[in-house]
């Protein structure tokens, strides 16, 4: 299943941890996985203010805080928190086999 | 607006003595000498007379003279004599500052007195730990306070102001920068793993093999930065944090405000190997203050700009995560010194 169609392995599970960004790149696209209680998200890592990679900003409470400008992001949902960013980030699928993280594109 | 309530460096120990030694601090003038058992002191560097500066008198005994109409104040500031006039009146007396004597720094609060805590003095004691050789030195900066410690946070600067001098030795190609901060810090963290190690290194820690390097600036507010840079033989735990052998050094920087435009830079390169051997403490401490030039002369065009237009537009880009982290513990600091001093001036 995880092999086929829109599903793409972009990491090894053992290496999204908690309170971590881990960046990786589906096709062209900049995303970011994280893990919250166990569970593996993936969102958009390019925040949606200016640019930067909210992957190098800090994880507290369930959200991601960009770098720079300190807007903030729901981890599981993308929504957006805290201004100056005002549109979400877009969210994506996550399936795990085994030790691989599978992101669906579709 | 500067952050008053802090410990600031205001001179190296050799500059204070016997002659009243100026300089200005958060915008206020100062003098400071030492009293006759070595003890220094800090005055508003200004007569209560007729506001001429008392560092251009002299020192007689433990009393500093001022050189326009001879008036002398001791050492806790308070006039003890007037020439031709027996009256000393009450308010005849300059402004003292606490100042402590430490890691071969003369240190100034230049707040509230009776927040003057030593406690709270940044550890430098690198430079009188006998376990490490230093040498620290002073950078008069013609740019604001901030601008030095946006430099210290950022290192992807190395390759491109330090092109020729310490640049290459300093580069971490495509290292992975972890920013971690704390309510009165932000750490800049940079490891290279498994590498070759760079000549410099190799040089003094003879490796023989890969190493796992580290760049670690630690700042805290004010303007203290302290880089830790080092490696040692991949495999033996340094990441995890048990640092086995390999060498270490520390750049160590102390930044004081002298006016909006204008800084008093004091730093220092410390190291752990060969720490008597004053030679290479030297050799290691020029090459970085050669460096150290090449970013004085690019603060003071950044300030000639600033000058011009200071509210032109700038963007941010993500190696500015550490500045930013920085500049927002400053601004939030600057707003709750605002506030304590609104409600002292409410009371």
């Amino acid at each position: 299943m995880a092999d086929s169609g829109t599903w793409h392995r972009v990491a090894a599970l053992d290496a999204v941890k908690e309170g971590e960004a881990l960046p990786v790149k589906l096709g062209d696209t900049a995303i970011a996985l994280y893990r919250l209680d166990g569970q593996v998200h993936a969102i958009d890592d390019v925040c949606t203010h200016e640019f930067a990679l909210l992957s190098q900003g800090f994880v507290e409470d369930g959200a991601i805080e960009c770098p720079l400008h300190a807007a903030r992001f729901d981890i599981a949902t993308g929504r957006c928190l805290a201004a100056p960013a005002e549109r979400d980030l877009r969210t994506y699928p996550v399936r795990i086999d085994g030790n691989d993280v599978y992101v669906s594109a579709a | 607006m500067f952050l008053r309530n802090y410990w600031y460096v205001a001179a190296t120990d050799t500059d204070v003595g016997r002659k009243p030694f100026p300089r200005t601090i958060l915008g206020e003038p100062v003098v400071f000498f030492r009293t006759e058992d070595g003890t220094p002191v800090a005055f508003e560097d200004r007569c209560a007379h007729r506001h001429l500066p008392l560092s251009m008198g002299k020192l007689v005994g433990d009393r500093l003279q001022c050189h326009y109409h001879g008036l002398q104040f001791d050492k806790t500031g308070h006039c003890v004599r007037i020439p031709g006039q027996d009256q000393i009146p009450p308010n005849a007396k300059v402004k003292t500052y606490p100042v402590v004597e430490r890691y071969h720094w003369i240190w100034i609060w230049m707040g509230d007195p009776a927040l003057a805590d030593p406690d709270k003095i940044t550890d430098f004691h690198w430079f009188d730990d006998p376990n490490w050789g230093a040498k620290a030195s002073y950078l008069h900066v013609k740019s604001n306070w901030q601008l030095v410690v946006d430099n210290l946070l950022d290192l992807t600067h190395l390759a491109f102001v330090h092109e020729t001098t310490i640049g290459n030795a300093a580069r971490a190609e495509h290292a992975v920068v972890k920013v971690t901060r704390a309510p009165n810090n932000v750490v800049v963290t940079r490891w290279i793993i498994d590498q070759d190690p760079p000549p410099t290194f190799q040089k003094v820690g003879k490796f023989a093999g890969h190493v796992d390097r580290w760049q670690i600036i630690d700042y805290v507010p004010p303007a203290f930065l302290r880089l830790d840079v080092g490696a040692t033989a991949t495999g033996t735990g340094a990441p995890e944090g048990k640092r086995v052998g390999g060498v270490t050094m520390r750049n160590l920087n102390a930044i004081t405000p002298e006016t909006e435009t204008t800084s008093h830079y004091f730093w220092g390169q410390a190291h752990d190997f060969d720490v008597k051997n004053t030679e290479l403490t030297n050799n290691i401490f020029e090459q970085i203050q050669t460096a150290f030039f090449e970013d004085v002369a690019v603060f003071s065009a950044q300030q000639r700009n600033l000058d011009l237009n200071p509210n032109a537009p700038q963007i941010d880009i993500n190696a500015d995560t550490g500045v930013i982290q920085a500049r927002r513990i400053i601004d939030r600091l600057r707003g709750e010194e605002r506030a304590a001093m609104q409600m002292t001036a409410a009371e």
